[in-house]
């Protein structure tokens, strides 16, 4: 969670992640900012996050993103 | 049969009648009659094109299925026997089958469709380098399918979703057709997405005075942007944009930012009448609008306006592009040269510029509209490059970015750089919008446009002038009416009878008397239905 978080806030750091749970719905991370955090999380985890899990509840809260990786590392 | 004849208004109240005398299990056989009939009347034989697409895209959507379907089999047969790396490398090998089968679909959609838009286009650009061989490649000048550059996109959604295992595959052809084609947004959109749409053609709705009085009056709503604003703009703006040497610098502005509010209540309005049409029978149509003039980027403007071509475009184009491993090499190269921060934001960025080189393309076969999507790009990119250094600007100019004047600037900004922008789409080509740009900036001329005897030289009466002006007033209203979440068709219900009825028929009386009906304003044909 900790990695995951610091990731995050590297690339915005305006946002305050932890609190937010609808971060694609109400727009406060733009496709731009996913595709920036998808490309360090497949570096950061040895993962391929791929187009058909670019859905707004993988991606909505800190926890839903940790739900994407741990699935993905299961694989 | 355009959406504001007469004509149109009959289909539509015999369509809503029928469908609801229809016993409920065949009410999608008449929404697929109506559409049929409607695409007929508009474009005769060309509905074979249509359904040529519908049956290319319904047989490509169900053979991905089944190798989707084929790869899961074989790797739950063999899943037990194989470590991690052999199962993925089974799960990419099926991937890759289905992918082929994808990409074979969207080759043929995509190919009629640039067969019958983009070949004259081409064939122009290839005859320079085609010269020197002899060779001159001919015209054919294509009759258009009605909203090809629509259903087209649609379809390739469509298939790719399948492939994606976002949507089960239909199974019923004339069902499949149905959601291909259904009338009120096959002409101009919003572009729908089968999971968003399909069911609600398909279901059977009741029928319900409310919605039937709301979708009357989004559509009478839609009417007065398109007749009352949009047509009516249509007249001055197209005497400066075609006799644009006659005119100079803020003229030229003003006739850009004008044809920017006419292309907007021309597309919104259009959306408003197909949404409000699809009400009155129960479906909901996607938004297409969130009142882009209130944007305060140009980020934010592509995000309000035709929202169902830019989320196509994100989807469809934009992350697979940004997440491809082309794309993926790149990044990590570039960041040898050009550091960490460039690197990292290279892949999306050259994404986004072919984004935007495509929604240009997309608008028309000419390098004008190219150059209109290169240049929301540059903006866009800017954008996303420059804000630690906008907000050190702004730090040291002591600017209050939460402030009421710093929002207003931001908007002004954007409406700026958008008006800009519209010289691309409307100028009458490449060169003569270049040569407008460069008025604009040099020669500048007070502000002669505001004067009476230049209004008047431009083809509108003073009193058309006053009622543009009141009619654009009321749209602003509306708009930020919206922009505050307030929903006027609830509050107009909440109002007594009588005052209902006023605003009814006040709103039915505005577009049948303001309304630009007739020969002498032959604008009436949508913009948007020509792309």
């Amino acid at each position: 969670m900790e990695d995951i978080l610091a990731i995050l806030e590297e690339v915005r750091p305006d946002v305050d992640f932890l609190n937010e749970d609808r971060l694609i719905d109400d727009d406060i991370l733009d496709s731009f900012d996913i595709i920036t955090i998808v490309g360090e999380f497949n570096e950061e985890f040895d993962i391929e996050i791929d187009v058909e899990d670019l859905e707004p509840e993988n991606f909505n809260t800190v926890a839903a993103m940790k739900e994407l990786i741990d699935k993905l590392q299961a694989e | 049969m355009s959406f504001t004849d007469l004509a149109f208004f009959a289909f539509v109240g015999v369509t809503i009648l029928a469908y609801f005398v229809t016993p409920k299990r065949f009410r999608w056989v008449t929404l697929l009659v109506a559409s049929l009939a409607f695409y007929w009347i508009n474009s005769g034989w060309l509905l074979l094109i249509l359904l040529a697409t519908v049956a290319v895209t319904f047989g490509v959507a169900l053979w991905i299925e089944a190798s989707n379907k084929r790869g899961k089999d074989e790797l739950a047969a063999a899943g037990k026997k194989l470590d991690r790396a052999e199962k993925k490398a089974l799960r990419a090998k099926a991937k890759k089958r289905s992918r082929r089968i994808l990409a074979l679909g969207v080759c043929l959609v995509l190919g009629a469709l640039l067969l019958l838009k983009y070949y004259d286009f081409f064939a122009d650009n290839a005859a320079g380098l085609l010269k020197p061989l002899g060779i001159t490649p001919p015209h054919f000048a294509f009759l258009l399918p009605l909203g090809i550059s629509f259903y087209t996109l649609q379809a390739i959604a469509y298939m790719t979703d399948v492939f994606r295992g976002k949507v089960k595959a239909d199974r019923n052809f004339l069902k499949f057709t149905l959601f291909m084609s259904f009338f009120p947004q096959i002409v101009q959109g919003p572009i729908p997405r089968h999971a968003q749409l399909a069911k609600q053609l398909y279901e059977p709705h009741d029928f319900d005075y409310t919605r039937l009085c709301h979708g009357a009056q989004l559509a009478l709503w839609g009417l007065f942007q398109k007749m009352v604003i949009a047509d009516r703009l249509a007249v001055p703006v197209g005497q400066v944009f075609e006799n644009y040497t006659q005119y100079h610098g803020l003229m030229l502005f003003v006739a850009a930012a004008g044809y920017g509010l006419q292309v907007y209540t021309d597309f919104s309005g259009g959306m408003d009448v197909a949404r409000g049409v699809a009400q009155m029978l129960g479906i909901e149509l996607e938004l297409n609008f969130k009142q882009p003039y209130f944007s305060t980027s140009i980020e934010d403007f592509w995000r309000r306006w035709h929202i169902t071509l830019g989320s196509w475009m994100k989807n469809y184009v934009f992350y697979p592009l940004s997440l491809s491993k082309a794309f993926a090499n790149l990044s990590r190269k570039s960041r040898r040269f050009l550091g960490d921060f460039v690197g990292k934001r290279l892949p999306p960025i050259l994404a986004m510029f072919t984004v935007y080189f495509l929604v240009g393309f997309w608008h028309g076969a000419d390098w004008k509209y190219i150059m209109y999507g290169v240049w929301n790009g540059i903006f866009l990119v800017a954008g996303i490059l420059l804000p630690e250094q906008y907000a050190k600007w702004a730090d040291k100019l002591h600017i209050d970015r939460e402030s009421f004047y710093w929002r207003t600037f931001q908007i002004v900004r954007t409406f700026i750089i958008c008006s800009l922008g519209r010289l691309f789409s409307r100028g009458e080509t490449l060169e003569a919008a270049w040569q407008m740009f460069g008025s604009i900036f040099a020669e500048w001329n007070n502000f002669t446009w505001l004067s009476e005897s230049t209004r008047l030289s431009l083809g509108l009466t003073e009193r058309n002038w006053m009622l543009l002006f009141a009619a654009i007033a009321v749209l602003v209203w509306v708009d930020r009416k919206h922009e505050h979440g307030i929903h006027l068709r609830e509050a107009i219900d909440r109002q007594r009878l009588p005052l209902r009825w006023i605003i009814y028929y006040g709103g039915i009386a505005a577009v049948f008397v303001f309304g630009m009906w007739g020969p002498a304003f032959d604008a009436s044909s949508f913009i948007y239905g020509r792309f």
